[in-house]
């Protein structure tokens, strides 16, 4: 019975053999790529399409083609380049404080010797709600009359009466606060999996030979690290590129326009004024800035990678 | 780390639910309940054969309080209503995307007075022309005020749907205030003439710097626990700021754009009405003035932190009513707007032209605008379009002062404005004209730019989005 069965199991397994390693990897990404193909591609090769005719959805629709005069009306607005402005400067300084913070956290919790599964249960929770709801719960924390921080403010004794989204001194300080406080546990999660991932044998043998911790963080754990920060820092940068629901829930691109970045905008023409050419246009000029820079940005982690791969 | 992870969710939500149950009643909405009306005519009908309607229209109050009139309609009629609600600052997007696409998702949809024209020039509503005038009892639209059944529902010669619920600007005020005799003293002694409600925008002025105090001051011979502001605005990054700054662009004879098209936005009384706006009344607002809108002015007069609004929508007069029970010695005041001008409008419901059952949804419409349903809804404390429902004795007493008692100074406001119709709302560019407005004025409101600098930038996206200095207008 034994020796029937493994008869028979060999020619099965012999034809299995037959789909190469290639066609079987094809197999495998099949399912993703068809879905990345109706999803993303479609709609990529459509917006650029519709980037070069004229399409004002509440007058006439998709009509015809008009060249390149999207990009050169986009390029020529004085308002396009003043939200590429305010996104630069959001995310420049929201990405030094957010990084800076969370790698500070993930220390912090890498070294605690107890409650270390409270602490990242607690540090998750900014992360599980939506930031469009959360964004709604701070425009009431930082209302100037009925707000939260204000109160504490007030019961410190302090003179200072913030208005934290009406000042335009103050709009882009309330956004980087909050999205700090939504993103922090991200960048603090992500550096703390990586620091626990850290072989320990470098660390015990650089102790032995009495290295100083700075000493050891500047020569073991930075280098060690480099490929998760880099990762958590280019990952981070893209998604405060494209900032959108913050804006939309908390400061709706005010105190003026001191908030307005450039996906606020782009929603702005597209589904406020329907001019879904303009809004296709910045699209494609956003999503094209984001891969050069990604690119050069990944670019060292990549080369490390690939070494890395070679040397095996 | 799981269980932990677990155990901390259920600890919050247990938190989360006896902090509510235990916390204060929201103050924005005072309850309102239908009051006890004759059972409509009933239909037999079966569920299966019910016609299916859909109508899109604002979350909220406006549609609670449709609720039951819809199912009234249900009950008289073998249709089957379902109310979409959005969100106000989505509605027209929605809508829009939906009418577009000719989707059919929604039958009826709710249309705000500067978006009918853009609707009616591209097709995406039908015409009620000869559904009224086939009906002419069941709708009754000489009923409808004259002014508002003028810029709400006409385009082009042809009526395209009914108002339900008017959001017409007045003007509240804390009468207390101004009937206090110290106060009166003290006013008639620093201005020079009697206190009373202000009736030019140079009174609206004086009287916003008199009553601004701070902390300690002495208000009615009492001293103030917080700062006192003169005026309640809404400067903040929404579309209102342009209705309140509408009525001070009409009083000067201007508009935002002429009866030829031509775009006004940046001459001289419009000029005078943003700069009146940002140095002569802001000073005298609250700090939130530059991030609220109706609601978070309404919270501000029942906390006890403003003396008036300047014009305002009238609808909210139920929330600015309550103020006397919120704000001790308070008793609130309506007037009919400064210089009897103000910004007009109303919900329109206008039937998609992609509904699969039209004359269901026009039979809605008519319904839900017609005076039966109008005085249901009245009675609720909704802001009815409808003369014979305002001047309807049972809402003109003092028990229900607290939900209509602005229904008197809504027939004075129509009256005053008959003949000030802003051009915007017979423009197809309406719509993104208005939805442009108020991010720009509100960066005057907050001191990032001049006035002169915003009126430029309005301009220049008018012109953007007229696509030239003319901007279509059809009466």
């Amino acid at each position: 019975m034994e020796s029937a069965v493994i008869e028979n199991t060999k020619p099965a397994m012999k034809k299995r053999k037959t789909i190469s390693d290639g066609k079987y990897a094809i197999l495998l990404i099949a399912p993703a790529m068809v879905i990345i193909l109706f999803f993303a591609l479609v709609p990529l090769f459509y917006a650029t399409s519709v980037s070069f005719r004229h399409a004002d959805l509440t007058m006439g629709g998709l009509q015809g083609w008009v060249g390149l005069d999207n990009y050169r009306t986009v390029l020529h607005e004085t308002k396009f380049w003043s939200t590429v402005k305010t996104t630069l400067e959001f995310t420049f300084f929201a990405i030094i404080v957010e990084m800076t913070l969370g790698i500070f956290i993930a220390f912090l919790i890498y070294g605690a010797t107890w409650g270390k599964g409270w602490i990242r249960s607690l540090v998750i929770l900014p992360l599980a709600m939506a930031p469009a709801v959360t964004g709604l719960f701070w425009r009431y924390l930082y209302d100037t009359q009925f707000g939260v921080f204000n109160y504490f403010i007030s019961a410190l004794g302090l003179p200072w009466h913030p208005n934290w989204l009406g000042d335009i001194k103050l709009g882009m300080i309330s956004l980087i606060i909050f999205d700090t406080w939504l993103w922090v546990p991200f960048v603090a999660l992500i550096v703390l999996a990586g620091l626990q991932s850290l072989p320990k044998e470098p660390f015990e043998a650089a102790e032995l030979d009495g290295a100083s911790t700075f000493q050891v963080l500047r020569t073991l754990t930075a280098p060690m690290l480099a490929p998760v920060l880099t990762l958590v820092f280019i990952l981070r940068t893209i998604d405060l590129l494209r900032l959108y629901d913050s804006v939309a829930t908390l400061t709706r691109s005010g105190p003026g326009d001191t908030t307005e970045t450039m996906t606020y905008y782009l929603y702005r023409q597209g589904l406020v004024f329907f001019r879904m050419d303009y809004a296709s246009t910045m699209a494609l000029l956003f999503m094209f800035a984001v891969i050069v820079a990604s690119g050069f940005a990944l670019r060292p982690l990549l080369s490390r990678l690939a070494k890395r791969a070679g040397a095996r | 780390m799981k269980g932990n992870f677990w155990k901390l969710m259920c600890f919050l939500i247990v938190t989360v639910m006896v902090i509510s149950g235990c916390g204060t009643k929201a103050t924005t909405a005072p309850e309102t309940a239908a009051p006890a009306t004759t059972a409509p005519e009933t239909t037999t009908c079966n569920d299966a054969d019910r016609v299916p309607i859909t109508w899109s229209t604002i979350a909220g109050f406006y549609t609670d309080a449709m609720t039951s009139i819809v199912k009234d309609f249900e009950a008289e009629n073998c249709v089957k209503v379902t109310i979409v609600g959005i969100d106000n600052a989505q509605l027209y997007d929605k809508q829009i995307i939906e009418a577009v696409g000719e989707t059919g998702a929604y039958d009826v949809y709710n249309i705000e007075t500067a978006e009918k024209a853009g609707f009616a020039e591209n097709g995406y509503i039908l015409p009620m022309d000869d559904y009224i005038a086939a009906n002419p009892d069941k709708v009754a639209y000489d009923d409808i005020a004259p002014v508002l059944a003028d810029i709400t529902t006409k385009y082009k010669g042809h009526i395209w749907g009914l108002p339900y619920y008017t959001y017409t600007q007045g003007q509240f005020f804390r009468q207390d205030l101004f009937d206090d005799p110290t106060e009166q003293a003290a006013f008639k002694a620093k201005y020079g003439y009697d206190l009373k409600p202000p009736e030019t925008w140079q009174q609206v002025t004086d009287i916003a710097e008199f009553f601004t105090r701070k902390a300690g001051e002495n208000l009615k011979g009492v001293p103030l626990t917080k700062d006192f502001y003169g005026i309640g605005l809404m400067a903040g990054p929404y579309q209102e700021i342009q209705d309140e700054l509408s009525g001070m662009i009409l009083y000067k004879g201007t508009d935002w754009l002429g009866s030829d098209g031509s775009i006004l936005v940046k001459d001289e009384g419009n000029l005078w009405a943003l700069k009146w706006y940002v140095e002569k009344l802001l000073p005298f607002a609250p700090p939130a003035a530059l991030t609220v809108t109706y609601d978070g002015v309404m919270n501000q007069m029942q906390d006890c932190q403003i003396a008036m609004t300047a014009n305002f929508f009238l609808d909210q007069w139920p929330n600015a009513a309550n103020t006397d029970n919120t704000c001790p010695g308070a008793k609130m005041g309506i007037g009919v707007g400064i210089e009897k001008t103000t910004y007009i409008g109303a919900f329109l419901m206008g039937v998609s032209s992609s509904s699969k059952h039209p004359k269901e949804a026009m039979d809605f419409v008519a319904y839900m605008a017609g005076k039966a349903a109008q005085t249901k809804f009245a009675s609720m404390g909704g802001s009815t379009t409808r003369v014979s429902v305002l001047t309807d004795p049972q809402f003109n007493t003092a028990e229900s002062w607290w939900k209509t008692g602005h229904f008197a100074y809504l027939l004075k406001v129509f009256e005053n404005m008959k003949d000030a119709k802003s051009n915007l709302f017979y423009s197809p560019y309406g719509a993104k004209l208005y939805n442009a407005m108020g991010l720009i004025y509100h960066q005057a409101a907050v001191g990032e730019k001049t006035p002169e600098v915003v009126l430029k930038e309005l301009y220049d996206t008018f012109v953007n989005i007229c696509g030239g200095d003319v901007c279509t207008v059809n009466k």
